[in-house]
């Protein structure tokens, strides 16, 4: 138990295993997170090192490899268009660097206001009881069966074209719930927790219970639910932008997909045009699911191994 | 022959901090038919070493070195179907919380069925109804009870389903982890003589594994004390009790306190007491109150004016659901009384504006049963005496809280040193509680409601915190309501008992009255079942069960209260 009963190898080994001590430093939290920030920086990045204008129709030869390919043509790849172009010339950089970004934006602020009302909500119900927990329960419960993308489908064709923020706020309208649902449960059973009751005792006001006792230890689950409901709000919003919905003039990868998927890329063996956007749809969703991980390990100890 | 040998076991656990030997070096025989108590803390090894016996350690857990043998078999050479065979068949365990060891969706009786397949296979539905029956009746349960579904029975039920789920298969060694920590006295009683009578009659050894020396006086052949996973005693029970060599023994059976015993409490006389009291305006009155959930009647109208110019404890002692937490929390004003009021110097709690809501939280404080669920895990543990400090309106500076918050540490005998800036988890569960009544020291209210403040507290560190308890009536004028199952402690920290039983007051009046000398049945049945630390003590015999069974029964329905003389300053009276 003391140190000096310790060999040194035990020493040693105890001292690796307390630099995964904090839960936060994990390394499935660390790989997550580093996708994400990739893709932001290639959007930031890109911007400066690269033409965003390249964006537009007609900016390069249509369908062009990349570098060292050819297409079915005969054409050789060139370095003017690292990526290749897709089928009405633009660049395929510029439309990740400028679609990567926007997906990930989308799904962000949807993922945020679904939260906000979820946070909101939550505590209502949790707190309040009574005629406003029912009503609030039933609509959770009730929105939780409805599929998404069913509605939206509805909804966006209805709209036309919707701008970016536009797509966010329809897909918050879905995405609330199980925070709700969680925050409800916890805040149940905090409420009768031991220093809720002491909290009290302090005369401290409903306030200060909810948002200084209660919602720090919610953290971790905030987080976690937060992340979940992202790669929803992402998976939504790219199901409805291949089918041909949502925003029409700004690129998005989804769109990027469906447009490829309509002009045949397929079957002529465009590889690139609807590959490339699925491949970084791929490192954002591993990101996610890394960062989820990463995050059931901070809220449950039990998952951290110790690595001996 | 014995049942159980044990020779040079090490249990060690790797953790974060370093390998933590949770058990080193030891040795020890359980003999047949022979009950063994394993005694100590928590954290002294005692759980670890039965559950190595099962091969059940949990993870990261393993044995280091040492042997240990069934019998004639080596348990830790078995594989894992071999030792799930005999696990249950050898040896079997009786879990802690009984009440959440059953399934709760299979009938009893399938569940004591399905022990019996996994060991003898398919086997006749009839002759399993008739071991099944026969096994419930050895633990002084009717037959239909295997009917039933965990959930229709009491706790002390559901415990002795697990005993008889224990011997079905009459095993040579029966573990019994801390079986009735979960129960009050009573019960305790019934399950603990169920124990022996069973296991008496299956001829297995026992080794029953808990922390109350009463319980194992009353209840062991051989015991053997471990601390900091170290064997520091064994011995035949009459010889350690009667003259234990260690002075951790020594410590351990002079923690617990006896009704008419030494008083663990220094007669020195503190400073005397402040009066701060509102003359003429009782501090604490109850007119008329009663309580009820649903059609479950938890509180009998009663009345009683408790006066706080002489600061005083008033002990409110009783059986779970006895009613006697309800009070607590009417008091406190976290529930609405049913019938009546509750008025804090004249003012009727439920009524009260925000400023007087405040102010009657100033003046109220508690100190709850579970040390550990009392800080919220997010701060360090000065939050939980600041915040009140300062939200009360005492807090001059940050350096006057700080002064104010070592103070109150050193006051209960806590290094602020070594407690303050800690996270909860840190520290263990006496420095927790220790730092709950700090905490009420440092608001100084004029009522203190003490809810069971010392029934999750290691039994060594219980003296002490109720000592602290009972200085701050001295030295600061505070007047308590101690809530307790524990009639020993009431008995020599109180002024005045209150005896609950089912929501209504069975017995009161001082304690050398009501404890010292009962009148009413049922506090003379809640004495008689306190287990003693003294072997010529007679305990009861398996047949008192059922005797006590009727008689609760009765008092039930008779609805009686002794008054037992009065205190000047409290006035009860039931209505």
């Amino acid at each position: 138990m003391t140190d000096a009963s310790m060999t040194r190898a035990e020493r040693r080994r105890a001292r690796r295993i307390r630099r995964f001590d904090n839960p936060w430093l994990n390394p499935k939290l660390f790989w997550g997170i580093g996708l994400l920030l990739g893709i932001v920086v290639l959007g930031i990045l890109g911007r400066v090192f690269w033409d965003p204008e390249l964006v537009f129709v007609g900016s390069g030869i249509p369908k062009l490899p990349p570098p060292g390919f050819e297409n079915l043509r005969g054409q050789a790849g060139t370095f003017t268009n690292p990526l290749g172009t897709e089928g009405s010339g633009r660049d395929m950089l510029a439309l990740i660097i400028i679609g990567a970004p926007n997906s990930l934006f989308v799904g962000l602020l949807a993922s945020l206001i679904g939260m906000s009302i979820g946070i909101f909500l939550g505590f209502t119900s949790g707190f309040v009881g009574g005629r406003t927990d029912d009503v609030i329960r039933v609509l959770s419960d009730v929105m939780i069966t409805i599929p998404p993308l069913l509605i939206l489908v509805v909804f966006q064709s209805a709209f036309g074209d919707v701008s970016l923020t536009m797509m966010a706020l329809l897909i918050a309208g879905f995405v609330w719930q199980s925070p709700t649902r969680l925050i409800r449960a916890q805040v149940l059973s905090m409420k009768q927790s031991g220093y809720v009751q002491m909290a009290r005792l302090s005369g401290a006001s409903t306030w200060h219970i909810m948002f200084k006792e209660m919602l720090p230890n919610l953290v971790p689950y905030l987080f976690g639910s937060f992340i979940a409901n992202v790669t929803t709000s992402i998976v939504t919003a790219v199901g409805l932008e291949v089918l041909g919905l949502g925003p029409q003039r700004i690129p998005t990868l989804g769109r990027t997909i469906y447009e490829a998927i309509n002009a045949g890329a397929l079957i002529q063996n465009l590889w690139w045009w609807w590959g490339i956007p699925t491949l970084l749809l791929a490192v954002m969703f591993i990101g996610l699911l890394l960062i989820n991980l990463g995050l059931d390990e901070v809220s449950n100890p039990r998952l951290r191994k110790l690595k001996l | 022959m014995s049942a159980l040998t044990i020779t040079d076991l090490s249990i060690d656990f790797p953790t974060t901090k370093g390998v933590v030997h949770a058990v080193s070096d030891l040795s020890l025989s359980v003999g047949r038919g022979r009950r063994v108590g394993f005694i100590g803390e928590s954290g002294s090894g005692k759980t670890t070493t039965a559950l190595a016996v099962m091969q059940m350690l949990a993870e990261p857990g393993r044995v280091a070195k040492g042997s240990i043998v069934l019998g004639d078999t080596d348990m830790l050479a078995l594989n894992e179907e071999e030792m799930r065979k005999a696990r249950l068949r050898r040896v079997s365990y009786i879990p802690q919380g009984a009440m959440n060891s059953l399934n709760p969706i299979m009938r009893i009786e399938d569940q004591l069925w399905d022990g019996i397949t996994a060991h003898e296979g398919t086997t006749d539905r009839a002759e399993l109804k008739r071991r099944s029956d026969e096994a419930l009746e050895s633990v002084g349960l009717p037959a239909r009870v295997g009917r039933l579904y965990p959930h229709e029975l009491s706790g002390g039920m559901k415990q002795r389903v697990c005993i008889a789920l224990g011997v079905i298969l009459t095993p040579d060694l029966i573990i019994a982890d801390e079986p009735t920590s979960a129960l009050d006295v009573v019960t305790q009683r019934h399950v603990m003589q169920t124990l022996k009578d069973v296991q008496a009659k299956i001829g297995a050894g026992l080794i029953l594994i808990g922390h109350d020396m009463g319980l194992m006086a009353q209840s062991v052949d051989e015991l053997a004390v471990l601390k900091d996973g170290v064997l520091v005693e064994h011995g035949e029970t009459r010889q350690i009790i009667e003259n234990p060599q260690h002075p951790y023994t020594r410590e351990l059976i002079s923690s617990v306190p006896l009704v008419g015993g030494e008083s663990f409490l220094d007669d020195e006389i503190g400073a005397p007491p402040v009066n701060r009291g509102k003359p003429g305006v009782p501090l604490l009155e109850f007119k008329g109150v009663s309580k009820t959930y649903g059609n479950v009647t938890a509180l009998q109208p009663m009345s009683f004016k408790l006066d706080g110019e002489v600061p005083k404890i008033i002990s409110i002692v009783g059986q779970s659901g006895s009613g006697k937490s309800t009070m607590g929390s009417l008091m406190l004003g976290f529930n609405p009384p049913s019938t009546g009021q509750v008025l804090f110097e004249g003012q009727e709690i439920a009524s009260m504006n925000a400023a007087k809501s405040l102010e009657f939280r100033k003046q109220v404080q508690a100190v709850f049963q579970d040390p550990y669920a009392c800080f919220n895990p997010f701060y360090r543990v000065n939050h939980a005496l600041r915040f009140p400090f300062k939200q009360f309106g005492y807090a001059k500076s940050e350096a006057h809280i700080q002064e104010k918050m070592e103070e109150a540490c050193t006051a209960v005998g806590l290094d602020p040193a070594l407690v303050l800036g800690r996270y909860p988890h840190q520290l263990s569960g006496g420095q927790r509680q220790r730092l709950i009544v700090a905490r009420a020291l440092m608001l100084s209210p004029k009522l203190l409601i003490a809810d069971e403040p010392v029934s999750m507290v290691d039994a060594s560190l219980r003296a002490t915190i109720l000592k602290n308890i009972y200085d701050l009536k001295d030295r600061y004028g505070i007047s308590i309501l101690y809530i307790t199952h524990d009639l020993a402690t009431a008995y020599h920290v109180s002024d005045y008992v209150i005896v609950l039983y089912q929501g209504h007051v069975a017995e009161a009046g001082p304690p050398e009255e009501v404890i010292g000398n009962p009148k009413h049945e049922y506090t003379q049945l809640l004495i008689d079942s306190i287990p003693w630390p003294d072997l010529d003590r007679s305990w009861g015999t398996p047949s008192t069960a059922t005797e006590d069974a009727e008689r609760l029964d009765r008092l039930a329905r008779e609805n009686k209260t002794e008054f037992r003389g009065r205190v000047p300053g409290f006035d009860l009276d039931v209505a």
